[in-house]
């Protein structure tokens, strides 16, 4: 479900934060859905649990995750939004930083990148609706 | 609740030569410590003091609020050591092997110790003498968590392991630090495992504590910068390790990286930075270059 890389530069705790803003955004993790649990999550890949409490716990501070007495934690059924489109753009930098790079390296205009980027946009919300049967 | 390990100003000397000097750490309660170093730089000798195995020769350690030189059998029962040269009995079958260490501790967990056997592929019935080095790792290993320690310790316990064996390992120590109240302090040369395990990380370089804190603390804090045309005249703000300069491009190492020092750098050099994590085992590389 995760892909947790323990060789990044990039704490773990933070890939895991990261990936389950993103699922949530990209509704792979609908309001509701439960996340593994700490332990089970911990031994798939082999991590310290701390690791992955302290991820879940900043989502829960961020309003993202809830937690419940004796049941693995679950997606809030609405989701606090936690800030506006410019500083949710913010958060793109470092990979927009990284695809301008990649693409001037290849000698790419900006017209052709954008044009990628729209439909490898419209392919995901395709696969969204297929996954979510929603419109 | 109290600290499981507390060393003040600890150091050690043979000799004139000082192996270890200055060490001041603690150990909590659900920690899991990975202690990395050079060969020779003092890990083993470290652990053994910590432990009680030698005295002192400066400062002081304790364990469990007792010196650890003086441990009462009521704390080195809490304890499971795993040291880097096995000391198994060579003409003893495993299954006996495990008996004679079990009959130490009245509180031997051998279900824990029969799955764990099952599962490391371990053949209770097979002569240690006839065993694999890796083999005997694993038996090692296990005869140090039968009565379940608050304190467990392991000098290079995975050397000798297999990737299989190796990542068996590291699911059981998983387990045991699920116990909130249990400790693990193990070092290893295999980078990658600690970054996995460890919660905290002891750097111990020429018998000192080069870097300890949170292994997130160390990978947030030691990062690589790069500045993309740096005129030859410019210098960095502050102090940086590693600083080398190749075709008007500038790249260095910061290990005490912050918020305000790329701030600094922002104002300085605008947007031609970058700020690259550096996973554990490059950190390492660069505290020792």
């Amino acid at each position: 479900m995760f892909q947790l890389n323990p060789h990044s530069g990039v704490p773990i705790y933070r890939q895991l934060c990261e990936q389950v803003r993103r699922m949530i955004a990209g509704g792979q993790l609908p309001a509701g859905a439960a996340l593994p649990s700490v332990r089970d999550l911990a031994i798939e890949h082999a991590v310290n649990p701390m690791t992955i409490s302290k991820a879940y716990s900043l989502l829960e501070a961020e309003g993202l995750l809830e937690r419940h007495r004796g049941r693995p934690m679950t997606v809030a059924s609405r989701p606090r939004l936690q800030a506006g489109p410019s500083q949710r753009l913010n958060a793109l930098n470092s990979e927009l930083d990284r695809l301008v790079l990649a693409a001037r390296q290849l000698d790419l205009t900006p017209t052709e990148v954008i044009k990628a980027l729209r439909e490898k946009w419209e392919a995901a919300d395709a696969g969204i609706r297929r996954r979510t049967g929603s419109r | 609740m109290q600290a499981y390990v507390v060393a003040r100003d600890l150091g050690k000397s043979f000799g004139p030569k000082c192996v270890l000097r200055d060490l001041d750490f603690t150990v909590e309660p659900g920690d899991v410590v990975g202690v990395l170093g050079k060969n020779g730089a003092g890990k083993t000798t470290l652990l053994e003091i910590m432990l009680g195995f030698s005295p002192a020769s400066h400062g002081r350690v304790s364990v469990f609020g007792q010196e650890s030189f003086a441990l009462s059998a009521a704390s080195k029962v809490r304890i499971g050591f795993v040291p880097q040269q096995d000391e198994l009995l060579a003409p003893l079958t495993a299954r006996d092997q495990v008996a004679t260490v079990a009959a130490f501790y009245p509180n031997w967990d051998a279900p824990l110790i029969e799955r764990l056997c099952n599962a490391w592929e371990l053949d209770l019935d097979e002569r240690i003498q006839s065993m694999s080095v890796g083999q005997r790792q694993k038996l090692s290993i296990l005869l140090a968590m039968g009565h379940r320690p608050d304190l467990l310790v392991l000098d290079e316990p995975v050397a000798s392991l297999d990737p299989i064996a190796r990542r068996r390992f590291l699911e059981q120590i998983v387990e045991v630090t699920a116990e909130a109240d249990r400790a693990v302090v193990f070092s290893s040369h295999i980078v990658s495992d600690v970054e996995r395990l460890a919660s905290r990380i002891w750097i111990v370089q020429d018998g000192a504590l080069r870097w300890q804190g949170g292994l997130d603390a160390l990978k947030e804090s030691v990062v690589r910068i790069r500045i993309r045309n740096a005129g030859a005249a410019e210098a960095l703000p502050f102090r940086a390790l590693h600083v080398t300069r190749s075709a008007g491009h500038l790249s260095a190492v910061v290990d005490d990286w912050s918020e305000a020092r790329h701030a600094a750098l922002c104002s300085q050099f605008g947007e031609a930075i970058e700020v690259e994590p550096l996973s554990l085992e490059d950190i390492f590389l660069a505290l020792h270059r």
